[in-house]
């Protein structure tokens, strides 16, 4: 729920205020001396009702100290099954990216994703929802926290009956924004829903200013999903105020990290005035 | 009922021949300057090698022979008394002690209260009065008793500048912090940088770490009973001070000179001036604060009779501009009647009510949303201390208590995105019964043993789930209003042993099961406000510990005092939070949750110094705290967040001339047992971290030295003030208060570790006075 994030967020804001009287300077990086991991798979895998959508990419784990780049995964059998048809081979277009050109979701849906690598085998099965269409989308000022800024609204009709769930993702000028942006309807079921896509971060390549051109991509997404994404924004980001940061809720077996996301998506472009 | 008879079957199959006559001596003990009773005030026979303290309500009884008997009677910071006595019969005998008078060229801080005493059965306890705290250096100046007692061995502070505290290897949510015999269920303000409790209030605080008196329970931990000043009776008195961050009055005096009394006591803090400093818009737009009011009334009714009201309202608020505010706060009533039915039974009855709740207003444009949350409690508790005589005393009572939880309910604009939601609310019952005896069965050895009685159970009207190994809900029962849902029995003995090993070393041993019915879900280290308690239910079962301990006791001439002591703790239906959990699921949060098991294991030393110019003392601390619960840790045992290997604290103070009086501490503990990532991973286009054990690394050590001043002026009459200046961490360490983790802002595909350290070079001043 965005209330109970802005909550937390203000709790933060106020502790660090409270900090910054205390103490000027703070912060100072650190040597830690961490293990190394064993390598676990990394599965990200997109579908959506838009041909060409269609893209699985494996990479790897690496240690905490190594440079942060990450090779993609090589000589993976992939598979997608619609309900109980025959699954349809994905193949590697580039290293460890695996691609169909044809599959495509289908609203109320079910696709089970199986990826075979080095004698692993990891599966995931989603449902996509009924399609929910954007009524509008708008652009609102937002004062808070001691400024004005700009952020999307996103206006759309909650259908009744608990376990929708929603993903957001925005764009300033064709570039994502980094930000999760995840809503279900257990407080909102069945109503209009008016939200806003709000993020903390005011740097130049995020924040929204007159003249940008915004797209909104809003997908409907598997309860799975929604909780792989929200418990990722929760307690992968590093910090260790929460009493347990760990991985994100994964809603492949088999032990990778990562997720299977197939969904209905749509888009809205405007102008920020 | 069948298990408490039988215990008094056990008590008459003790009852020894008289060979000599004995007589029952009781009374209630006073400061004779301001009438208030006196607790933990030791008093001694002479020639019998037998020590006594007075209870929570000054009253005592003791039971010795016929003929001259000398009783002495002492506590920290009034003069000694000697009360010669011709026993022929019963009787009561109340004694007042005066203050010790200090002139510039005799300065004595004389002995602490003896918590811990070499006779006595009860292990693991400590006790601080209001005079032992006053020379401690303290975060801005603010003397916090909670803060104070973190400085005591087995007892540590939950992070930097924290009230919040892990006793034992305990959670935070397994002390049971009584004010008046209220419980508090939020003990912090501020995000718990001070706790709830207000110094000048503050009579009495007594720690037990294990080995409860069968009268206290329902947490696993500790007992943190803190008792409010009764008022003065004798004249009226103002105190107050004036500090960096807060101030506080106190008015206390007679309503009918030495017999009944009252005393408000408030303090506010104005902490948010300082966010005005700020040039920044984020930051001076904000407010927080908070305010405590302490108020009671004590009337003494005849010779027997005593009764108390009490009182404690509490509140925190935090607003960022007008868009979001949240305000919390507790609030305690107590009414208590204290009868003396004979010379031997001491009674004492309360009604008693505590409240928690907090309130998030949100404002964002069309979208206002209001969410409220309570805990509520009404308790009926009946206690009757009995000097059985032939070397038995006996304590029993009942304790019915009524909680009402009421997670949140949410109200929102009708223009709002929000459906109105009023989650169930939970009502259970607690109904304790409890009997212990102490019996002195020789000169050289007490027992003390009893049994508490707890049943618990959660009613409708509501929904309760069945809830499947994954967390998901597989069944939903419909129980209707009144209709008890479920019960939880527990038996909790104890059982405690001393043998005097001389006049003044002593060894003990003892025994005791706590169970606990109310839990408290928190993702975070720093106390939140909206923090929640549950109570059992059907897939929260009461959490049990078995606690054994062996202590060995000394006090070298009457300077210094000795103590180890040794535990075990076996925990069980430990609860955490699944991986990924989304602690904001209000209604089956039971969903979200594993249990398991935990273990404590440790030694305590303490070395205190008790009297003479140098005061003080010593406490070293080596311990294990460990957690095994089915789906975290690949099933393996893990440290438990609060598991701290070594924990030292050196508190001194150091008597000057012209009445200044240094004081310094020094912390020292090892690093918090903490989650680092041990790889990282892409998704997204983002870089997100890899965990692979829970709690597998550690902070930094942790250490700090604060120290302070103190200036007594000399008195004016009545009017008495003193200045005091202190300095928190005086060499600027910089502990670790979160360790995080981001992309090194030169070089992206770098990653680095940041240290965020909260407070070094605190310097404060405050002022206090008194007339």
């Amino acid at each position: 729920m965005r209330t109970r994030k802005l909550y937390e967020k203000t709790l933060g804001i106020i502790g660090a205020t409270f900090i910054s009287m205390a103490c000027l300077s703070c912060e100072k990086v650190i040597d830690i001396n961490l293990n190394k991991a064993n390598p676990k798979y990394v599965i990200e895998g997109n579908m959506s009702n838009i041909s060409g959508d269609c893209l699985i990419q494996i990479t790897q784990t690496v240690n905490f100290s190594d440079l942060s780049e990450f090779p993609g995964v090589e000589n993976a059998v992939v598979f997608i099954r619609e309900d109980q048809k025959e699954p349809i081979k994905l193949i590697q277009t580039s290293r460890g990216i695996y691609e169909s050109s044809q599959l495509r979701t289908r609203p109320t849906h079910s696709y089970t994703l199986t990826v075979q690598v080095n004698g692993e085998e990891f599966t995931s099965t989603v449902k996509v929802p009924e399609k929910v269409t954007i009524d509008s989308l708008y652009i609102a000022d937002f004062s808070g926290f001691g400024n004005t800024r700009k952020f999307a609204n996103v206006i759309f009709q909650d259908p009744v009956g608990l376990g929708n769930s929603y993903r957001f993702i925005q764009y300033k000028n064709d570039l994502p924004n980094s930000n999760i942006f995840v809503l279900n309807d257990e407080y909102s079921d069945g109503r209009l829903v008016n939200t806003f896509l709000a993020f903390f971060d005011n740097s130049d390549n995020q924040r929204l200013d007159t003249g940008d051109t915004l797209t909104v991509e809003m997908q409907g997404i598997d309860p799975s999903v929604y909780k792989f994404f929200l418990s990722l924004s929760q307690n992968s980001t590093g910090g260790n105020e929460s009493v347990a940061p760990g991985n994100p809720v994964s809603n492949i077996s088999g032990g990778a990290l990562g997720y299977f996301n197939a969904y209905v998506k749509q888009r809205r472009t405007i102008i920020v005035p | 009922m069948r298990q408490i008879l039988f215990v008094f079957f056990i008590f008459s199959a003790f009852q020894p021949l008289f060979a000599q006559e004995n007589f029952t001596v009781s009374g209630t003990i006073r400061n004779k300057a301001t009438g208030e009773s006196i607790i933990g005030a030791t008093i001694t026979v002479k020639d019998m090698a037998e020590t006594i303290l007075t209870n929570e309500y000054g009253f005592y009884s003791l039971r010795i022979p016929e003929g001259n008997q000398l009783l002495i009677i002492s506590y920290s910071g009034l003069k000694t008394v000697e009360v010669p006595l011709k026993l022929t019969k019963n009787m009561q005998k109340d004694i007042f002690l005066e203050p010790q008078s200090r002139t510039l060229d005799e300065v004595v801080i004389s002995a602490p209260v003896l918590g811990r005493t070499v006779t006595g059965t009860q292990m693991g306890v400590e006790r601080l009065s209001a005079a032992e705290m006053k020379f401690i250096p303290q975060l801005f100046g603010e003397k916090d008793p909670l803060k104070a007692i973190q400085l005591l061995p087995g007892i540590k502070s939950a992070s930097e500048g924290s009230s919040g505290i892990y006793v034992r290897g305990g959670a935070a949510d397994q002390n049971l912090i009584l004010l008046d015999e209220a419980v508090v269920y939020n003990a912090s303000h501020l995000l718990g940088f001070f706790s709830t409790f207000n110094a000048d209030a503050v009579k009495d605080i007594t720690v037990y770490k294990g080995g409860m008196p069968a009268r206290y329970g329902g947490r696993l931990s500790s007992v943190i009973d803190i008792r409010m000043n009764d008022g003065n009776n004798q004249h009226l008195s103002v105190s107050g001070g004036l500090g960096l961050i807060s101030s506080k009055l106190n008015i206390e005096g007679p309503v009918q000179k030495g017999k009944s009394s009252f005393l408000v006591s408030g303090r506010t803090t104005y902490v948010d001036l300082f966010l005005k400093l700020s040039n920044d818009s984020n930051i001076n737009r904000n407010k927080l604060g908070f305010y405590d009011l302490n108020a009671k009334m004590n009337f003494q009714l005849g010779q027997k009779d005593q009764l108390f009201i009490s009182g404690y309202f509490g509140s925190d608020h935090l607003n960022a501009g007008s868009d979001f505010g949240l305000r919390w706060g507790n609030t305690t009533a107590t009414l208590r009647w204290n009868h003396i039915y004979n010379k031997r039974i001491f009674s004492n009855t309360s009604l008693i009510y505590s409240n928690y709740d907090y309130e998030i207003d949100v404002n964002l444009g069309a979208n206002n949303l209001n969410i409220f949350s309570r805990i509520r409690d009404w308790n009926l508790k009946q206690e009757l201390s009995w000097n059985a005589g032939s070397n038995h005393s006996i304590s029993t009572g009942f304790n019915l208590v009524y909680h009402t939880i009421n997670p949140g309910d949410v109200t929102s604009s009708a223009a709002s995105n929000f459906n109105d939601i009023k989650f169930q609310q939970r009502y259970s019952s607690d109904i304790v019964l409890f009997i212990s005896d102490t019996w002195k069965a020789s000169p050289r050895v007490s027992f003390t043993y009893g049994l508490r009685k707890s049943f618990f159970s959660i009613y409708g009207p509501g929904d309760f789930y069945i809830i499947d190994d994954a967390g998901t809900i597989t069944d939903t029962l419909r129980k209707k209003k009144g209709q008890t849902y479920i019960t939880y029995l527990n038996d909790e003995p104890r059982f405690a042993i001393r043998f005097l090993l001389n006049a003044t070393a002593s060894l003990k041993a003892s025994y005791a099961r706590n169970s606990q019915n109310l839990h408290l879900i928190s993702n975070s280290t720093t106390a939140r406000p909206t923090d929640r308690w549950v109570a059992s239910t059907n897939n929260i079962k009461p959490e049990l510990a078995d606690e054994f301990s062996i202590g060995y006791y000394k006090n070298f001439s009457t300077q210094y005092e000795f103590t180890v002591e040794t535990y075990y703790k076996n925990m069980q239906h430990q609860i955490d939070y699944r991986d990924g959990a989304d602690i904001n699921n209000p209604d089956a949060i039971e969903s979200q949750l594993l249990y398991g098991r935990g273990r404590a294991y440790g030694i305590e030393f303490l070395l205190k110094k008790k009297s003479g110019k140098l005061t003080g003392w010593l406490s070293y601390t080596l311990s294990k705290t460990e957690k095994k619960i089915i789906g975290i840790n690949q099933n393996e045992w893990y440290n438990a967040r609060q598991d701290r290997t070594h924990d030292i604290a050196i508190v001194t103070a150091y008597q000057l001339p012209k009445n200044w009086t240094l004081s310094a501490n020094w912390i020292f503990y090892t690093g918090d047992a903490v989650s680092f990532p041990e790889g990282k991973y892409i998704v997204d286009g983002q870089i997100y971290y890899y965990y692979t054990k829970r709690n597998g690394y550690r902070f930094p050590d942790y250490h700090r030295l604060d120290i302070g001043a103190t200036k007594v002026f000399k008195a004016k009459g009545r009017f008495t003030s003193e200045l005091a200046f202190s300095l928190y961490n005086a060499y600027g360490r910089e502990n670790a208060y979160t360790i995080s983790f981001r992309d090194n802002k030169e070089d992206p595909n770098k990653t680095e570790a940041v240290q965020t350290s909260l407070f070094k070079f605190i310097p404060s001043i405050s002022y206090n006075f008194k007339f």
